[in-house]
């Protein structure tokens, strides 16, 4: 009698028919097209970049299976990192949703930071506190009379450890739903049966969790394995190579072998969507926890004088991902030199002075600027509209039209990018006009990579909006468009504002995709920090990643103060 | 009725799921002021029904005309948009807009009909009187309970003065004494203003008591179509009789031809009793007999109908009557009596019931 038939879309016939097609054309060609152009060069064992390819072959594979020792650096580090975010992860999920302590919901709050913050900017910080010699903990080191390199972050531990401490809050956030999502009186029958605390958990919450836990591992080790931010940033200066890295010199090598990067890329890709696919599935069929989507609050363990540890654990936590971080960039970006010898410090406010009117990076931050608000801001609206076609329409092939939207997310952004570059280089050619190298350019490839989030977070929303309440508005008298206007939009707006939000942020601080596509006359903030630190100073590159930051938090605040005011909620 | 009076009007409905036929050939009618109740187990095509007349399914097959105006046809490959069609609806969710007061709710209707301002005014106010919720017509429709957002679901949907209004499920999320209590407004209003409705229930005591008539429905099909005294008294499927009410379902087999509409019936159990023939298909082989219709006698009683000896298996006080399970030679026979009306578990009866409430199926 309930069965999900979906709500009727435009009544134009034609209308309905087209939708879908019109869609597809227009993703398909922002998302299958660049890939195609990689899949080409993978194969162009030619003259590099050109297109069609003059000779075809799988040199390109072979070089790449053969450089064994990227490889097996990838591997170890995409490991050891998963295993310690996975680790953060499964600790903090369990204190903030399994036991009492003192401050919770803050801390669980709080949790979000590192999100914010990005790898970047972590590992810059962690750069800065820990490189060998100069770090400021190497300093303090020697200062008290320790080895002065006893910290080195420029290695494969250290480019772990930044990984595993931003990617830990991932972690944290898909354990915890799957705990959340633990009827609490499937353990409290277990106890009533005669169960000890030990045995519930071995034998009811275990199993139930486990799915969460396994789908969370795989998936943070596919980020892990296309990271690049911390790997780039830390490894370079040890000459410890990873896959991404890689990609990334071949590129710019010279002369460029693009073909090598290519067939990285395409392996990527194809491990990360096969992992993706993995995840969902092993949490898809193993859990029997999710099946009524509902939240529970187990209750929390009372823990009474042991609850400090666990305190202690979670502002850990955020220290070392965080607060010290933050505290090391704010330290060095006021210096001359970094130091933390009192005696040496030589304050100055230069390179913030830089940052506003050096010309490179003031133009690099307004034109990142520019484009968060502009992609944001389509980008919600073109979200708004796939999300309600995927989700509410009673069109045909929905579900395509859901695979396509989604299908960036698969691809590690940096790949995404060097596909971009080729894709638009060679249709540049025949348009008349030039795309490559203007910031359009960066904005539509923000606006495909960032599709995705984008509709992750709208779905939620639409999702939980109530098909009768867009019924009752027909039934009322309301045609299609009167009722999107005075019932679905105001409704979605809460969701359409987080994405708005969401897509922002993740465009001012985009790395990967921007690396590839950015030209010299339109220079975004993230590969221009990552130049800073690799050509001119780390004090400049911590000025530049704390104003970055700066704005991010600016805006979600402007904007929670807005949507607060918004829909009248006391949140 | 005359065909005029007919204000809804089904024919030969189908409705497909993919290969689930939700709805199987159902034709029903539903005349002017009419209080009309499709009732039926989750999943018995009743909703879908309703929401084809509402406009919100794309039927298979069938007709569908209101106030003798076609609205769906599969051959003139016709279906009017829901917003066309002019009826209005309740919702089970009630589906209140929470981005909007109740004012607002309320008016929605009355506002895409470009109503001056008013007008509107008016007519929103009297209708929140119908429904006493005029002091919350500022109150923004977030901050309602359930019964005040089932009132105002009521007074959104007869607002703008349709012609038929249905309901799907509207007292499902209400609690036990607020659903019985709203039953009784719901059928007030309805009959004072004149509305024709279609009623979607899966509960049989509400849809015994709100409407004048009721249509059983089962896997897409319509079972029997009565009022309520008579889909209670007068089952005509196995179905009905044990969906409605709670009738005993007596195996045995109907013996030559009826006499004053009685015939015999003789059971598996053994005894002989007297029973209502049922209607002229039935199949002869069962009874129905609603427990409320049997009385309990002490033993050795032989001047009542179908006096049959039997003793008490369990008695469980309910408040406003006993349930008895007596053990039968026919098995085990559930009675309902007044709770004045007691006998102690383990106790030698004779229950006995009048012919005309034994009614074969």
């Amino acid at each position: 009698m309930n069965t999900a038939v979906e709500r009727r879309g435009p009544d134009r016939r034609l209308g309905r028919f087209l939708v879908v097609p019109g869609i597809l054309a227009t993703i398909g060609l922002l998302v299958i097209y660049p890939v195609f152009f990689l899949v080409t060069e993978s194969l162009n064992v030619g003259v590099s970049g050109t297109f069609p390819p003059e000779d075809i072959g799988f040199g390109n594979y072979q070089d790449m299976v053969s450089d064994t020792q990227v490889l097996w650096n990838t591997a170890f580090v995409a490991v050891l990192a998963t295993v310690m975010a996975i680790g953060f992860g499964l600790l903090l999920a369990w204190i903030l949703t399994r036991t009492a302590i003192p401050g919770r919901r803050r801390l669980e709050r709080l949790m979000e930071l590192p999100y914010y913050m990005t790898p970047l900017v972590g590992a810059l910080a962690w750069g800065v506190i820990a490189a060998p010699k100069t770090g400021l903990a190497n300093q303090l080191g020697r200062l008290l009379g320790a080895n002065g390199n006893f910290l080195n972050i420029y290695s494969a531990w250290g480019i772990a450890w930044v990984m595993a401490l931003f990617e830990g809050t991932v972690a944290f956030v898909m354990i915890s739903a799957a705990m959340k999502s633990m009827d609490p009186s499937m353990e409290e029958s277990a106890r009533v049966l005669g169960a000890g605390k030990f045995r519930v958990a071995l034998t009811v919450t275990l199993p139930m969790i486990l799915p969460g836990i396994v789908s969370a591992t795989i998936f943070v080790f596919a980020e892990m394995l296309s990271a690049f931010a911390a790997a780039f940033v830390l490894g370079i200066p040890s000459r410890f190579i990873v896959i991404t890295t890689v990609i990334w010199q071949s590129t710019s090598a010279y002369p460029p072998e693009y073909g090598r990067a290519a067939a990285m890329g395409l392996c990527l890709f194809v491990v990360l969507a096969v992992a993706i696919g993995l995840a969902r599935l092993v949490l898809r069929k193993g859990s029997y926890a999710t099946i009524t989507g509902k939240a529970f609050r187990p209750r929390p363990m009372r823990l009474g004088a042991r609850a400090w540890p666990m305190v202690t654990v979670c502002w850990a936590y955020l220290t070392l991902a965080v607060f010290l971080p933050m505290a090391a960039l704010l330290m060095t970006s006021f210096q001359k030199f970094a130091t933390v010898i009192v005696g040496d410090m030589r304050f100055t406010l230069d390179n913030y002075a830089s940052v506003f009117r050096q010309g490179a990076v003031a133009s690099a931050l307004t034109n990142s600027f520019v484009l968060g608000l502009g992609v944001a801001t389509v980008g919600s609206l073109l979200v708004g509209v796939l999300t309600w076609v995927i989700f509410r329409a009673r069109v045909p092939a929905r579900s395509l039209v859901e695979y396509v939207v989604m299908f960036p997310q698969a691809v590690p952004r940096l790949v995404f990018g060097l596909g971009l570059l080729w894709a638009w280089l060679w249709i540049g050619q025949v348009l008349p006009f030039t795309l490559y190298g203007t910031l359009w350019i960066l904005g539509l490839a923000y606006l495909t990579v960032l599709l995705p989030l984008g509709v992750r977070t709208l779905a939620g929303v639409v999702l939980q909006i109530d098909k009768s309440l867009e019924e009752c508005a027909r039934v009322c008298g309301a045609s299609w468009s009167h009722q999107m206007r005075t019932v679905t939009l105001p409704l979605m707006r809460p969701g359409i504002a987080a994405a708005w939000l969401l897509i922002f942020i993740s465009s001012v601080r985009e790395l990967g995709a921007s690396l590839f596509l950015m030209g010299p006359h339109s220079k975004v903030i993230g590969p221009a920090i990552v130049d800073a630190w690799l050509t001119a100073s780390s004090e400049l590159s911590a000025a530049m990643a704390l104003v970055q930051t700066g704005v991010v938090f600016v805006a979600v605040i402007f904007l929670l103060r807005v949507t607060r005011r918004y829909s009248g909620e006391p949140a | 009725m005359s065909e005029t009076d007919i204000r809804i009007d089904i024919r030969n409905l189908v409705v497909d799921y993919g290969d689930v036929r939700a709805v199987d050939d159902v034709s029903l009618s539903v005349g002017r002021g009419e209080l009309v109740t499709l009732l039926g187990p989750s999943g018995c095509g009743k909703t879908t029904t309703l929401r084809s007349v509402a406009g919100l399914e794309d039927p298979t097959g069938g007709s569908i005309a209101l106030n003798g105006t076609l609205v769906y046809s599969a051959p003139e490959r016709r279906n009017t948009p829901a917003e066309k069609r002019g009826v209005s609806m309740v919702f089970q969710s009630y589906a209140i807009w929470p981005h909007m007061t109740v004012f607002d709710n309320v008016a929605y209707g009355l506002r895409v009909r470009r109503m001056s301002a008013n007008d509107i005014r008016s007519n929103v106010m009297r209708v929140l009187d119908l429904v006493q919720m005029r002091n919350f017509a500022d109150r923004p429709a977030s901050r309602l309970s359930g019964g005040q957002q089932q009132r105002v679901a009521v007074a959104r949907a007869i607002a703008f003065s349709p012609e038929v209004l249905l309901f799907d499920e509207p007292l499902s999320n209400l609690d036990a004494k607020l659903r019985v209590s709203m039953r009784v407004e719901l059928r007030e209003l309805q009959k004072g203003l004149g509305i024709t409705a279609l009623y979607v229930t899966h509960d049989q005591e509400e849809a015994l008591a709100i409407s004048d008539r009721v249509i059983v429905m089962n896997a897409g099909r319509i079972e029997q179509i009565g009022t309520p005294e008579d889909i209670y008294r007068h089952p005509r499927t196995l179905f009905v009789a044990d969906f409605v009410g709670n009738a005993n379902v007596i195996q045995g087999q109907a013996r030559g031809a009826p006499v004053g509409g009685e015939v015999n019936f003789v059971t598996v159990g053994g005894p002989v009793l007297r029973a209502a023939a049922g209607h002229a298909q039935a199949k002869g082989d069962a009874a129905a007999l609603q427990a409320a219709y049997v009385d309990i006698f002490a033993p050795g009683r032989t001047d009542v109908p179908n006096a049959t000896p039997g003793t008490i298996h369990r008695c469980m006080f309910h408040g406003d009557f006993i349930q008895y399970v007596v053990d039968w030679p026919c098995g085990q026979l559930l009675v309902r009596r007044p709770p004045t009306n007691r006998f102690a578990e383990g106790s030698a009866v004779t229950v006995s019931f009048a012919p005309e409430h034994c009614v074969v199926l």
